[in-house]
């Protein structure tokens, strides 16, 4: 076979593997999903079909296959099939990109399925087209709820898509590449990127919330006022694709924060003096970073109400926004001024330290800067009215 | 390389056909994000990764949500009858069209490479967003920062189509005393001070 034909079978391979494990891994977290918030709220969850009920998701599959699969008078066919399959297949696409490993590291293969040097930009672009899954499945359903979450969902996901990107920014401003692994290498020199911003980590946390419609921000799905949102018309295994889309969603966004901020797919170094290149085995640090994350958004699940609409909206464009950009202009400033005097990279981070500090300290206090719902005054005038009781 | 180049090419005329002969209006918004996606893939080709993932986030990702997001909350993908209501369009927009395919030929025609092809591909840099912001913030500094001026003039004749009008007083006053038990939401739109339901008779009387 010529080196080419074997090149694109690994990828392929690798991609069908990836796929795979990205809905194995959907699977199981929705049992460890269910199980942790009982835990939480002290009750047992499911524990009926296997041992500590780990056959529940596999009976959850073989349920969502053989339902019946509704579709309502008015839906607009093609629209309606296509529109889980296109969220499913951004959130499994965008995952590819994002490196598990060393170059080479896997059995002599590198462990990812694409690696562009637009990096990160990519992957912004590939969830940025998520939005249509869900936008497209409430228009299609034809009804009424499903088109007001479908709405919601896509206002909100471009207010904080801009954020997001922005709040990304100083990192990529600081290393100086949208590519992954210049990204990791770098942390891997320097020392974790959240030692130096762990401002711009704290919006980016609060946008990918956001993003991946978690709570406390699952807006287009919130059952008093809009039953399941674009989800109401949905059946059996459509229903179970955007769900799919949505838990891979998270994954991605999980994997893009420990890729960014906390090292990527490299390990502690000091595990190097018990195990000599522990920290460069691919796969397992990715996972357990990302497994660290899929627990703080079930853990957010189980804690926090979920906000109101204005204020979603008002806490996206008045707070996060404006600080993303300070942020951003933060880091220039560093880079432009500071760093040619001669200080260090830990300045910055004492920078963003403060930040982060000040912004939990004034937050209560300047809420009334972006919180006051901007209705305007009528003057009063006050005359005893005509007539009387 | 190429293969894919004239299969993106393809992909794109048919999203513009799409986009022109659909009957529903969200069909023809699809199509183009079908086209907008295209080009994205034919920038790629041409090894202008950024351009391309800009290209994708900008058009495919914010300005055509957008679009949908309006075409839904009108709900104008009812298909348009009648005539239309300014005059010769048709043959005005069939001329336009004929003028434009015509210039492109002319322009594909006499098309001459500004620089040779070995000296543009090094100054490309693969196309990397380096070389993209240096170019566009030192060479064409003038034209990028009047585009961002023609953008924020955009967004505040925006802000100021959907201002709402200052409210006139209307020698009606607010926090007038209800004569009969309103009925329930109406003292919400008096804009009164009080939330409705802790609108409640001062004396404590009931009233039927």
């Amino acid at each position: 076979m010529p080196d080419w034909l074997i090149a694109a079978l690994i990828t392929l391979l690798k991609a069908v593997l990836v796929a795979l494990a990205l809905l194995t891994a959907f699977a199981y977290m929705t049992l460890v999903e269910r199980r942790l918030l009982a835990r939480m709220q002290i009750r047992w969850g499911p524990n009926r079909v296997g041992p500590m009920g780990l056959l529940q998701p596999l009976a959850d599959a073989i349920k969502s296959i053989f339902k019946e699969d509704l579709q309502v008078t008015m839906a607009d066919k093609l629209v309606y099939t296509l529109a889980p399959i296109l969220a499913i297949g951004m959130a499994l696409t965008a995952f590819g990109g994002i490196p598990a490993g060393p170059a080479g590291s896997l059995f002599g293969a590198d462990p990812w399925v694409y690696n562009l040097d637009a990096g990160i930009l990519a992957l912004l672009a590939l969830t940025s087209m998520g939005v249509y899954g869900i936008f497209l499945g409430g228009w299609a359903s034809g009804s009424k709820y499903p088109i007001l979450g479908g709405l919601r969902s896509s206002a909100q996901m471009i207010s904080y898509e801009l954020g997001m990107g922005l709040s990304v920014l100083g990192t990529l401003m600081l290393i100086g590449s949208t590519n992954f692994r210049v990204i990791v290498e770098w942390q891997a020199l320097q020392g974790w990127t959240i030692l130096f911003q762990v401002f711009a980590f704290a919006l980016f946390l609060v946008s990918s919330f956001a993003e991946v419609n978690r709570t406390p921000f699952d807006l287009p799905e919130a059952e008093q006022e809009i039953v399941a949102g674009y989800l109401t018309e949905y059946t059996a295994i459509k229903w179970a694709l955007f769900q799919m889309a949505e838990y891979v969603n998270m994954m991605t966004a999980s994997a893009l924060m420990a890729t960014l901020f906390f090292g990527g797919y490299r390990g502690p170094v000091f595990l190097d003096g018990l195990i000599p290149g522990i920290s460069s085995w691919p796969i397992i640090w990715l996972v357990v970073k990302i497994g660290f994350f899929l627990f703080l958004f079930i853990w957010v699940r189980a804690t926090l109400p979920r906000l109101r609409y204005d204020q979603l909206m008002r806490f996206g464009w008045k707070l996060l926004l404006p600080l993303a950009l300070g942020n951003t202009m933060l880091v220039a400033f560093y880079l432009a001024f500071l760093r040619p005097s001669g200080l260090g990279l830990w300045f910055l981070g004492l920078l963003s330290l403060a930040a982060l500090l000040g912004l939990f300290v004034m937050g209560d206090r300047v809420r009334g800067l972006w919180s006051a719902p901007a209705v305007p005054k009528v003057p009063v005038k006050t005359t005893r009215p005509v007539g009387g009781d | 390389m190429m293969i894919a180049f004239i299969l993106l090419g393809a992909l794109t005329l048919v999203g513009g056909v799409i986009t022109i002969a659909a009957k529903n209006a969200v069909h023809a918004a699809l199509g183009l994000v079908g086209t907008l996606i295209s080009v994205a893939g034919l920038f790629a080709t041409l090894n202008a990764s950024f351009l391309a993932a800009t290209q994708v986030i900008v058009y495919a990702g914010a300005i055509m949500v957008l679009f949908l997001f309006v075409i839904m909350l009108l709900n104008a993908n009812a298909p348009i009858t009648g005539r239309d209501p300014i005059p010769f369009v048709r043959e005005l927009a069939g001329l336009g069209g004929v003028v434009l395919a015509g210039s492109f030929v002319i322009l594909a025609v006499s098309y001459k490479d500004p620089l040779p092809l070995a000296g543009a591909t090094a100054a490309l840099g693969g196309g990397s967003a380096s070389v993209v912001g240096e170019t566009l913030l030192t060479r064409f500094l003038l034209p990028f920062e009047a585009v961002s001026i023609l953008l924020l003039v955009a967004i505040v004749g925006a802000v100021a189509l959907v201002q709402r009008p200052v409210p006139q007083p209307d020698d009606v006053p607010d926090n007038e005393p209800e004569l009969l038990a309103p009925p329930v939401g109406s003292a919400i739109s008096r804009g009164g001070n009080q939330p409705a339901l802790q609108h409640r008779n001062d004396e404590g009387e009931v009233r039927a």
